[in-house]
């Protein structure tokens, strides 16, 4: 009995490992052709309308402006550190140099965890790693974004166009990574207004594995309640959650901020109205600057922080809703650039 | 069929259902009720957290429960055939994913008649390995939600991948089913933003409840009393029950165990796949990877809690549910609140217990009571995880509680092999 659960096991990796592995074929003879590059995707992979597919923006113009082969590999959910690590290795081996891992899934523990091994088994590749600044090796550069520069921005957003003095934050998972885009918002929006409630919400929790992120019934839920509440915008840093919000926001008659790529954008054509803006995190200047880095020989290893100056982070205007209140935006900006204000990355309760 | 097995019937497989009836009359259980919500309403008026019985509570709560309830239901079907169902987590993610995809290109009631039949596939699946190989059911059926999980993102990767919105791991939006409201229930509105004791309390419920039903929704509810009727006022259903309690006895008397345990098994599925639809084209209107998030598990913890039986299992799935739609909203103050309410409840159990002179039971449950009021004075929020955990925790709660009392169908989970 147990071989048919191995062998089930087995079918499933297969199949989607077989599945998910897509070579690009390069463009033909270009002269670079010794460069490869690898690209690992964090769990909801290309399409995610998010993170992932900024990446792969990222990717496309690699591949385009810089004309270069590239590989592009799809996590699966529930899957192990292990499956991560022969992801990577299956990418170093093949030759594949610089490879990138998108996603702090990647980390795991600074010592033996897939991204730290891999660079450990494959010592002349060099190695990136999106959103994770714990792991540490010669060969690795740790990509993280001021995450919460740009949720200042939309957070003094929510609060200019805000009517109630109330205002909603949902996160996908109570992790670090997420409580910075809330400290930000929380601060942005108390930079506009003092005495304004921000009411912050988790889906989910490490322990339950961060389902939050994939669940538009618990975002929408949420978010029912935070605009039952009073409040009339609610930001989400929530992955595949946040159409919920966008959904709860439409049914209510209130405003949603978006998160990662522009999600008006992205978004189905009913939702749009309710988009007041997007936090945006450019992880597709990030790979490409990377990319291109190592290409001329300027790779550095250890963190590289992608922030307002860097065009790392930053806000959308699709839509037309932040027209009015742009300059005042704009002016935040220009002094989170000079180190006027200087933005938390840890909610003050912790 | 050996003369023994004959000869010694497990315990209760004479009575099908022997506690029916004897322990909650309707008049004892509809006073329950009332109490219950006379006291939600004193601790919703003492603490201010009015999120306990706004609409919108209601509602959400609702919304939680119904996938879960709808996978216990699934569970119970194929336990009182004796077969352990733990695939119901694959059988709701079968379901999400057909009924989006059906949803999307021929209209939400396709979707929903997909989601049942991609449910129904993978119970079948379970009943072929179970039934008729004889593969151990608790093996079956995580090899089954592990499958479920491969077939889907192989499926959506060559029907969703390229369609507008689209991609490995989610669907394009799909069309919402019709919603319904109760005529003149809204106008109750002004009467629950006054806030006052019980009557807004009321209103709050009557208006979650009523208006802006799903279609679905309606009929998940009918589910719960058609579920019993059918398995414990019809033949089939006691035919049914028999290859759960005593399947040698059942087929000396005549009954096909198999074929009756492969109902059982596809209905479980089917429900479980209708519960996939309610997720992906209710609840939210899109299909998405790992959306179902261990629904499935806490359907079976609900059909535990509620004693094999449907409306135990209703009670289970709206307690998890309403939980699980306070947090969520937002209000580390509501479910603080909750604590309050559950001491009362203690307390009130205790007393009861005391009168008819339980003592020692009594006396825990009124040492428990005091030690969460303690808690509720002594704390302003419960951890987030601590909320998450509850449906577990109450499960393992009712386990070891009322172990004497809960009566899992005698021969659930056994292997059975014809004549042997």
């Amino acid at each position: 009995m147990k071989v048919l659960v191995i062998v089930g096991v087995a079918a499933v990796a297969l199949g989607t490992a077989a599945c998910g592995g897509k070579s690009s074929g390069g463009n033909s003879d270009g002269g670079k052709k010794t460069v490869k590059v690898g690209l690992a995707y964090d769990i909801g992979g290309r399409g995610d309308k998010s993170f992932n597919d900024a990446a792969a923006a990222g990717l496309e113009r690699v591949k385009k402006d810089l004309n270069l082969d590239v590989k592009e590999l799809e996590a699966n959910k529930d899957e192990t550190d292990n499956d991560k690590l022969s992801r990577l290795k299956l990418l170093c081996t093949s030759g594949y140099n610089p490879v990138i891992a998108v996603g702090f899934a990647y980390a795991g523990d600074k010592d033996t965890g897939p991204i730290a091994s891999a660079a450990k088994a494959c010592p002349n590749t060099k190695f990136a790693i999106i959103d994770d600044a714990s792991v540490k090796a010669p060969n690795l550069a740790n990509l993280t974004f001021a995450e919460e520069q740009g949720s200042f921005l939309v957070g003094a957003a929510a609060a200019l166009k805000s009517k109630t003095g109330k205002v909603g934050f949902i996160g996908g998972c109570q992790v670090d990574l997420i409580k910075k885009f809330e400290a930000g918002y929380v601060a942005g929006a108390k930079a506009v207004k003092a005495d304004i409630q921000v009411e912050p919400n988790y889906l989910s929790t490490v322990a339950d594995k961060c389902s939050g992120f994939n669940d538009p019934a618990k975002g929408q839920t949420a978010a029912e309640g935070m605009f039952d509440q009073g409040a009339d915008v609610v930001y989400q840093a929530a992955g595949g959650s946040g159409t919920g919000v966008f959904k709860a926001a439409k049914a209510k008659g209130k405003l949603a901020i978006g998160v990662d790529s522009d999600q008006y954008e992205t978004s189905a054509p009913e939702l749009k109205d309710v988009i007041l803006t997007s936090m945006l995190k450019r992880v597709d200047n990030a790979v490409f600057q990377f990319v291109k880095d190592e290409g001329e020989g300027k790779f550095t290893a250890g963190e590289t922080v992608f922030d307002l100056k860097a065009d790392g982070v930053g806000y959308s205007t699709s839509g037309g809703k932040l027209d009015d209140i742009k300059s005042k935006l704009d002016e935040y900006k220009q002094q989170i650039i000079d180190g006027k204000i200087t933005v938390p990355s840890k909610p003050a309760n912790g | 069929m050996t003369a023994d097995a004959v000869l010694t019937p497990t315990p209760g497989a004479s009575a099908p259902a022997p506690t029916r009836g004897r322990r909650f009359s309707l008049p004892v259980l509809l006073l329950a009720i009332a109490g219950a919500l006379v006291a939600l309403a004193a601790v919703r008026t003492l603490t201010g957290a009015n999120d306990l019985t706004s609409n919108g509570a209601v509602r959400a709560a609702l919304q939680s429960a119904i996938p879960i309830g709808l996978a216990g239901l699934g569970g119970l079907w194929a336990e009182r055939a004796g077969v352990v169902n733990i695939g119901l987590e694959g059988q709701l993610i079968f379901g999400t994913w057909f009924g989006a995809w059906a949803g999307y290109h021929w209209g939400p009631w396709v979707g929903v008649l997909a989601a049942i039949a991609g449910g129904a596939l993978g119970g079948l699946l379970h009943a072929l390995a179970t039934v008729t190989f004889g593969v151990d059911h608790i093996v079956s059926g995580v090899a089954i939600t592990i499958l479920a999980g491969g077939v889907a993102r192989y499926l959506s990767q060559l029907a969703f991948k390229g369609l507008p919105g689209g991609g490995v791991t989610q669907s394009p939006p799909v069309p919402e089913l019709p919603r319904w409201s109760v005529p003149g229930v809204s106008s109750l509105d002004g009467l629950e933003r006054k806030h006052w004791f019980l009557l807004s309390d009321l209103a709050g419920i009557l208006r979650g409840a009523l208006t802006e039903v799903s279609a679905l929704t309606v009929i998940a509810a009918l589910l719960v009393p058609l579920t019993f009727w059918v398995l414990w006022r019809t033949p089939f259903g006691l035919r049914l029950r028999s290859c759960g309690e005593n399947p040698k006895a059942a087929e000396s008397l005549g009954v096909n165990v198999y074929r009756y345990k492969y109902y059982g098994v596809v209905i479980s599925g089917a429900l479980a796949g209708l519960g996939g639809a309610f997720l992906s084209m209710v609840a939210s209107t899109i299909y998405r990877e790992g959306q179902t998030g261990g629904r499935g598990y806490i359907g079976l913890a609900a059909m535990i809690f509620g004693n094999w039986r449907p409306g135990g299992l209703a009670s289970g799935a709206l307690l998890f549910g309403y939980t699980d739609a306070l947090q969520l909203r937002g209000g580390s103050k509501s479910v603080h609140a909750l604590l309050l309410f559950l001491a009362l409840l203690l307390l009130a159990v205790g007393v009861w217990q005391l009168v008819r002179r339980r003592l020692a039971v009594g006396a825990i449950a009124v040492v428990v009571a005091l030690l969460v009021g303690v808690w509720y004075a002594t704390t302003d929020s419960i951890p987030g995880e601590f909320v998450q955990a509850a449906p577990h925790i109450t499960t393992l709660v009712v386990l070891a509680l009322a172990s004497q009392r809960l009566r899992m169908p005698a021969a659930d989970g056994q292997r059975y092999r014809r004549g042997g």
